[in-house]
């Protein structure tokens, strides 16, 4: 062979398979698909299943894939199945922001995420594509059309969870307290902090607050606890996961301190309650918008109805799992009203109607009420349910309560 | 039958001065050129974002690979680098005003000065010192960008939205000619630095910091500035690294203390250790690696999952160990990574029917 | 005074666990001159496999540290031999490389078999508080004080005192002298990677059952560097102060100063060392020759 045609033939073999590319690699559409009459309705799930926060992202993402599938069973939406696409991003960003891409590839619809990270990383990109985003991070600027027009909060946010816990504090400490506040050393943690501030100013109580940063990664936080004992508090506001929290909460065993942890819906499950132990967790206060099982709200009968038909048991059933249920249903319904309303399933339309359909019924799920969307606001839900942690247990103080 | 570039001697200035040596290495660059000016309008969105995000892995890795492999300073710092990059070019182009193209090249200047201050305890330590001092670099501006002093960053937000980017009067549009035109950018730029790169060390400043890597005691005795040498390599590669940073940022449209941490500043690393240290071909080809196993792992799983359902379930956790099994794997078969590997098939089919 | 006293107690704890995390790294480095990234992750994977044998395995808990301890002296060794046998004499970016390739793998192991949330583990510690100068002060970290202080001398008696101890500080100090007076370096080296995983395993149980048994062990482990730096690379007792030194910097900080600097003053104490004194408080200086 000599040397002239030893490069044709590697020049043909790379032409050759270039062509065989451009048959199979083009034409799978493009971003922001329409879903038409009896078709699968395609819906992106991004999740953190083994990540950071897998622990509460798990039965998240179960409680959504449950609901998908009672829905399926009945019939679908409208008579259409949905096609959930699910998948782990462990809480690393790039990755979430890929299978954010391979979702617009396949033509979604709509986009169920998780957390923080990848709603803030996306919130620009849905709204660019045209895709509603809901997801379990409730942080207060996502409200806001005007800023992320395509991403809806569900329940209530971090400033409202805040402003609830501040309202309880003040009644029951008569009126008169040190707060402190102890929250996740990032954006996340930062968020309620201000809002907090501005709310006692606002309401006029007679509370000390202060803001403490957790470091992470830390075996204990004596340290912490330390400096808010000095300043006085008795109260603590955590704005965190549940494993800070609970070492807060043994911490303040061990150290026989007097003081109560109001935890905010990131730290307020059974989580946070078995990962202290019974003793430790015993008396604190869960700020959380999610109902639990216990609670019995008419919505929960439909989950037991599930369970039962699966043959799960439904004490296995945390609080995270009911909030995916329930964020998933909302979503349902934004889609169920769209499809009434016209002909073509697409994200704009799923927006239009989740903003004009007036009181979405989750059964009372999601802070013990309804939750309603408008041009105006995102913002779905303000209440808030109050529990305490007795005797291993979330217990109820007050069901549904608005700042 | 020259195939492949071997003892080349060369005769005349010119000869030297030229890209390539022989002529099949002229006939595979232009394959490349061909590849790349077809790939955009065979592929889909899902694959050109894919290699979008290449393009720009490619920017860091050769950025990388200056101060660490031919430099032979390691650094574990590259997280803040491209940390500096992104937020100081997106603060200067949606913030302060400035037109982009403007507010990418400053960012990059200050990613150098950055990168120069970090190199400093580089003048005193070598090998391992210098490693830990790095990380310990990353640790420091990661901690900065998370808690963001005074809302200063990202205005109290805690996330940056970037604006579309815009040039003039050329916007770009929207997703379905988004990854398109994204491409002709990163493509052209990435291909300049790569360019770039390869030049620098046909310079009397490349061949310092060789000399630095390899003896730099011996290299200060025959007169390389060995301050200087160092300094400049730091300021180089952060440049480069702070272009990648700053154009990731542009291009995903986001910025969050998420996407620089210790984590990328190793994928970088393992960029550059398993395409092969010292080489900027090494660079380009452990970027594209890298950045296309976890897509790969994905798929296979996805495809396996009727039969193998493990591999669905756990595939972060097996695209990690997957990571970490790769970088053993290499750097024990094969320490001098794919680019030896390339070699050494170049070389058999140069040398056959014989075995060397 | 008690704020004081407690911050002391807690200090002391977190930086006993550090020095004996941080013993392994030096041990791996005297003997072997290789920088183990993989410190954290030994730690973790310790952890885990006496969770396994306590809890998963319900063994009595002497004989799940016995199986924890085998456990850990089998996966030094294998280590030792697959992975940083073939890596002798490659450079030292490629050695930090392949610790760094093997933490990533070792971690994501952990998670493929155990998942990512906390292991409920019960308490090994006792749990009760005693009153003491005002202050309360938890049982637990003063018995993790004193275990790690007992393991910290009976490894520097062997150091001094035994067979392989002296052979493992002239392997250390000169390996060709050592090879020549009939000291397998081979079985130094497995020693030395055995030891420091063992010595990773008590820190990690012990860590794991004052805060949990969970992925963030591992983060722990990058604590070692600035412990290291500032002790010494290469000295023992060195490291025994730093890692005191640094988990006391860390408690105080969170007690007195804004507790989220507590993650990053280690860095930054790094930093300023590596500035000052590279070698460390009780290190030797290099001496190179070209």
């Amino acid at each position: 062979m000599t040397r002239f045609s030893r490069s044709g033939l590697v020049a043909g073999a790379a032409a050759l398979t270039l062509v065989l590319s451009a048959c199979g690699g083009n034409g799978d559409g493009d971003g922001g698909g329409a879903a038409e009459g009896g078709e699968p309705i395609p819906i992106g799930i991004i999740a953190d299943l083994t990540g950071a926060t897998g622990d509460v992202g798990k039965p998240y993402n179960e409680g959504m894939l449950a609901y998908i599938d009672y829905v399926n069973g009945q019939g679908g939406i409208n008579g259409r199945q949905i096609d959930a696409k699910s998948n782990d991003y462990a809480y690393e960003v790039p990755r979430a922001e890929e299978l954010y891409n391979q979702y617009v590839n396949d033509g979604v619809v709509a986009i169920q995420g998780w957390g923080t990270g990848d709603t803030e990383a996306l919130s620009q990109s849905v709204a660019n594509d045209e895709l509603p985003f809901m997801s379990a991070s409730y942080a207060e600027p996502l409200t806001n059309p005007e800023d992320a027009p395509y991403n809806f909060v569900v329940a209530s946010t971090y400033s409202d969870q805040m402003r609830v816990a501040l309202n309880w504090i003040n009644e029951d400490s008569g009126g008169n307290a040190e707060v402190a506040v102890f929250h996740h050393d990032s954006p996340f943690g930062q968020a309620p902090v201000a809002d907090g501030e501005a709310w006692i100013s606002e309401k006029g109580y007679d509370l000390g607050y202060q803001a403490y940063a957790m470091p992470g990664g830390q075996a204990n936080y004596v340290g912490l606890l330390s400096q808010a004992q000095s300043q006085g508090a008795k109260y603590i506001v955590i704005q965190n996961v549940a494993p800070p929290a609970a070492q807060v909460a043994k911490d303040i065993e061990a150290q026989g301190l007097d003081m109560t942890i109001v935890c905010l819906n990131w730290c307020a499950n059974e989580l946070m309650i078995s990962l202290a132990g019974e003793e430790a967790a015993e008396g604190h206060v869960l700020v959380q918008p999610i109902a639990p099982m216990t609670t019995n709200q008419p919505g929960h009968d439909k989950i037991r109805e599930y369970l039962e038909e699966k043959g799960i048991d439904e004490s296995s059933i945390g609080v995270s799992w009911v909030a995916g249920w329930a964020t998933m249903d909302v979503m349902a319904q934004g889609i169920a009203a769209a499809l009434e309303n016209g002909d073509e399933l697409t994200g704009p339309a799923i927006k239009e109607a989740l903003e004009t359909m007036g009181a979405i019924d989750v059964g009372g799920l999601i802070g013990g009420g309804s939750v309603e969307f408008s041009t105006d606001s995102h913002r779905g839900s303000t209440n808030t349910g109050i529990y305490r942690a007795e005797g291993g247990q979330m217990v109820e103080i007050e069901a549904s309560v608005a700042p | 039958m020259a195939a492949t570039a071997t003892g080349i001697h060369h005769r005349s200035y010119a000869s030297e001065l030229r890209l390539r040596a022989t002529r099949a290495e002229y006939v595979r660059l232009a394959l490349l050129a061909v590849l790349l000016v077809v790939v955009p309008f065979v592929m889909d969105n899902y694959w050109l974002s894919i290699i979008n995000t290449i393009f720009i892995a490619v920017i860091g890795a050769v950025g990388l690979n200056i101060l660490v492999g031919y430099t032979g300073q390691i650094s574990l710092g590259q997280g803040g680098f491209l940390a500096v990059g992104a937020y100081a070019s997106v603060i200067l182009s949606d913030r302060i005003g400035l037109p982009t193209p403007l507010s990418i090249a400053l960012a990059v200047a200050l990613t150098a000065v950055v990168g120069t201050f970090f190199g400093l305890p580089g003048l005193r330590l070598k090998g391992l010192y210098l490693a830990i001092a790095t990380l310990a670099s990353q640790q420091i501006i990661e901690f900065f960008i998370r808690r963001d002093y005074g809302g200063f960053l990202t205005e109290g937000r805690g996330y940056i939205n970037v604006d579309r980017l815009e040039v003039g009067p050329f916007k770009i549009g929207a997703r379905s000619v988004f990854e398109f035109q994204w491409y002709w950018i990163l493509a052209v730029i990435a291909v300049l630095a790569v360019i770039c790169a390869r030049n620098l060390f046909r310079t009397g400043l490349g061949r310092s910091f060789m000399a630095v890597r390899d003896q730099d005691i011996a290299a200060e005795a025959i007169g390389v500035n060995l301050t200087r040498a160092k300094l400049t390599a730091f300021a180089v590669s952060s440049s480069f690294v702070g272009l990648a940073g700053a154009l990731t940022a542009h291009y995903s449209e986001v910025v969050t203390w998420e996407k620089f941490t210790l984590e990328v500043s190793i994928l970088y690393l393992a960029m550059i250790i398993v395409g092969g240290l010292g080489s900027v071909a090494g660079a380009v080809y452990g970027a594209v690696f890298m950045t296309l196993l976890p897509v790969l792992i994905r798929n296979v799983a996805n495809a396996a999952s009727g039969s193998v359902p493990f591999l669905a379930d756990q595939l972060p956790a097996i695209q990690n160990a997957a990571f970490g099994a790769i970088i053993i794997a290499f750097l024990i078969f094969e320490p001098r990574g794919l680019d030896r590997i390339w070699q050494r098939m170049k070389d058999y089919f140069r040398v056959w029917p014989f075995r060397y | 005074m008690s704020t004081f006293l407690n911050l002391l107690v807690y200090g002391l704890a977190d930086g006993a666990i550090l020095a004996l995390a941080a013993l392994g790294f030096v041990l791996i480095y005297k003997a072997t001159g290789v920088i183990n990234f993989a410190q954290g992750e030994f730690l973790l994977v310790g952890a885990y496999m006496f969770y396994t044998a306590f809890v998963v395995l319900r063994l009595p808990m002497v004989l799940a540290v016995v199986f924890g301890v085998v456990v850990a002296t089998l996966i030094g060794i294998v280590i030792e031999r697959l992975i940083l046998r073939p890596m002798v004499g490659e450079s030292p970016i490629s050695i930090i490389m392949v610790t760094i390739g093997l933490s990533m793998l070792l971690r994501a192991l952990v998670q493929m078999f155990y998942g990512t949330s906390p292991m409920s583990q019960p308490p090994l510690l006792p749990r009760t508080s005693i009153s003491f100068a005002g202050a309360t002060i938890p049982l637990n970290r003063l018995l993790v004080v004193l275990i790690a202080a007992v393991v910290l001398t009976l490894f520097t008696q062997f150091f001094r005192r035994s067979r392989h101890g002296i052979a493992m500080r002239a392997v250390a100090d000169d390996q060709q002298a050592a090879m020549t007076m009939g000291i397998s370096v081979r079985r130094i080296f497995a020693m030395a990677w055995a030891l420091a995983a063992v010595s990773a395993l008590i820190a990690g149980v012990l860590l794991g059952d004052i805060s949990a048994v969970d992925q963030n062990l591992a983060s722990f482990g990058l604590l070692v560097f600035p412990v290291v730096i500032l002790g010494g690379l290469d000295s023992v007792p060195g490291t025994i102060v730093g890692g005191l030194v640094m988990g006391l910097l860390s408690q105080f900080v969170s007690g007195y100063l804004d507790p989220g600097l507590a993650t990053v003053i280690p860095y930054i104490v790094l930093v300023l060392i590596l500035l000052v004194r590279p070698y460390g408080i009780f290190g030797e200086t290099r001496i190179e020759r070209v």
